[in-house]
């Protein structure tokens, strides 16, 4: 890991903000429709494939981040099958912006497989089953019914999903290092430059980590107070 | 023909119907608890546990024994519950729609509910009255072959209830669908339907004509005492202030011209058996507009009161104090006089 000694650093702040933002956007985006059709299956499923889809599905929530970001470095070395795979296709993996999203999404999965399983299951089935008498299959009734009853769960699941992106750290560093200007984020940088004794330099990081995430909360309420108005209006 | 032959494990009983339905109009009652409410759900495929054979016109529905189990989207049942489930995301118009996008049945529907006032408004913003009749458009969009309604009336504050029964009945008359119709109260069934299921732990106890089910204390528990009426042909008199009508039950009434003069017929009207006066001799002067002949067919003495049915020749069902029996010396086949107020009829529409 390259430490920095001096005070000029190779990239910018608003550099490392930027990749940071594009990281969580795309992680964000990559595991919303899978933590959907996960949490829809769980939710028609019976209590014991529940439970199992629960459990797998909320692993790297429980285990240290280095944990599971040393089983990702397992996975993805090149003596391994899919690391050798992806070497033969000439795609570099580890220690790249891909391995930077990768950590990010297994990261964040649980909690939006989590928000977005709460709101599914908040929504009341007996909406889904009338749509289902009106003569819907269940993927067109959970489309039309379930989902936009339970948007404000799912919003609040993608923002909590897009936070704890932005802030990830243990498995990044293992599988991405960090490399400024190639795989550091916001969460390492601010390391960074604390251990080697410039916390001055560190304030401004901080200062883009809380707008990031007091934006999200906000925006968030705002779009659910002008929906449940437009609801009750 | 609706055939209905189903076994459903519930909490504390299986539910276990089997029955014929040829009527355009069940009704489904039975104490709470009793598998009203499931039944419905067992026969729109809501209970994925429900075994047996359910058949429409001879079109299989769901054949345990040949394996088949349509799917809700595929049975073509309307179903409305108890709390109508309108989506709370949608107007009314967008409920309606929600389905079909058939212009001339959203139409025919809005129509006949009267819902045009409503269309643009959400759930959140109707009453239960108006959300019953928005759930019943949005059903009916769907030209079911089978519509189910649990207690549809059951939210519904009592000036209201008359209204909503009104508009069921236009339906009854205008759509070819049967209808299952869960209800607690016997007026319901009277006046909508012309058979009736009576359901307890799960299974049927009696089936019949709501009038010789709903007056009979054995099956139903404590006996409905309630006289609705068809009435037909009027003929107002407005000097006087009565209107004469006949009823499809077989008799002539005097109803009050003022109630009666904006009404279209046929209509319901209802009379309570407490509001009725038995007479030992015919009276030779009396303010009652309605002085009716009949014979004592039924009689049950049961704590303190006395529930008789008379043959007049339309059976009419009285309440009494048991004293007030025991001094009038009722039998069966004794010979009263039956003294009804126009004014205590009630005009349901």
């Amino acid at each position: 890991m390259p430490a920095h000694a001096c005070y000029s650093y190779p990239v910018t702040d608003l550099a490392i903000l930027l990749f940071t933002l594009r990281v969580a956007a795309t992680s964000t985006a990559l595991i919303a429709p899978i933590a959907l059709v996960l949490a829809a299956l769980t939710w028609q499923a019976g209590a014991r494939l529940r439970a199992l889809i629960d459990a797998a599905a909320t692993l790297p929530l429980v285990l240290p981040p280095t944990a599971v970001g040393f089983v990702l470095l397992a996975i993805f070395s090149r003596r391994r099958p899919a690391g050798a795979l992806l070497a033969r296709l000439g795609v570099g993996f580890l220690f790249t912006p891909r391995a930077v999203v990768l950590a990010a999404a297994v990261m964040s999965f649980p909690l939006v497989f989590m928000a977005f399983r709460a709101a599914i299951d908040s929504s009341e089935i007996r909406y889904f089953q009338i749509a289902r008498t009106l003569g819907l299959g269940s993927i067109r009734a959970f489309i039309r019914v379930t989902l936009p009853l339970a948007w404000r769960g799912i919003l609040g699941g993608i923002i909590l999903g897009f936070c704890r992106a932005i802030g990830e750290f243990g498995a990044t560093i293992l599988i991405a290092g960090n490399i400024p200007g190639r795989t550091q984020t916001l969460a390492l940088a601010i390391y960074n430059r604390v251990e080697s004794g410039h916390e001055g330099d560190a304030v401004l990081l901080l200062i883009y980590v809380v707008l990031i995430a007091l934006t999200s909360l906000i925006g968030s309420e705002v779009l659910i107070r002008r929906q449940q108005r437009r609801l009750s209006s | 023909m609706i055939e209905i032959d189903l076994r459903l494990p519930l909490v504390h009983f299986e539910l276990e119907v089997r029955c014929k339905l040829e009527a355009s109009v069940t009704a489904v009652v039975g104490p709470s608890g009793s598998g009203k409410t499931s039944l419905l759900e067992a026969l729109a495929g809501l209970r994925g546990r429900a075994k047996g054979r359910i058949a429409i016109d001879g079109a299989l529905l769901l054949d345990s024994d040949g394996r088949i189990a349509l799917p809700p989207e595929a049975r073509g049942i309307g179903y409305v519950p108890q709390d109508a489930a309108l989506f709370p995301h949608l107007t009314a118009r967008e409920n309606i729609r929600f389905a079909r996008n058939d212009a001339d049945r959203f139409d025919a529907l809005v129509a006949t509910l009267e819902l045009a006032p409503l269309l643009d408004r959400r759930p959140a913003t109707l009453s239960g009255g108006e959300r019953q009749r928005v759930a019943l458009a949005r059903a009916l969009m769907t030209e079911p072959r089978l519509l189910l309604l649990d207690e549809p009336l059951a939210s519904i504050d009592q000036p209201l209830r008359d209204k909503i029964l009104v508009y069921l009945r236009r339906i009854r008359d205008i759509q070819r669908a049967p209808m299952l119709y869960v209800t607690h109260q016997p007026f319901e069934a009277l006046a909508l339907a012309s058979d009736c299921l009576v359901l307890r732990d799960g299974r049927i106890v009696a089936q019949g004509s709501p009038d010789s089910v709903m007056h009979d204390p054995a099956i139903t528990g404590s006996a409905a005492i309630e006289n609705v009426f068809h009435a037909i042909d009027p003929r107002h008199d407005a000097t006087r202030g009565i209107t004469r009508v006949s009823t499809a039950e077989g008799i002539e009434l005097v109803l009050p011209h003022d109630q009666l003069a904006a009404a279209t017929f046929p209509l319901v009207v209802r009379i309570s058996g407490d509001d009725i006066v038995v007479l030992g001799e015919r009276p030779a002067a009396i303010s009652s507009r309605n002085v009716l002949e009949g014979s004592v067919i039924a009689l049950h003495v049961g704590e303190g009161i006395a529930d008789v049915t008379f043959a007049t020749p339309a059976r009419i069902h009285v309440r009494l104090t048991r004293d007030a029996a025991e001094d009038l010396r009722l039998g069966i086949g004794s010979r009263v006089w039956l003294a009804l107020r126009s004014r205590a009829f009630r005009i349901v529409g």
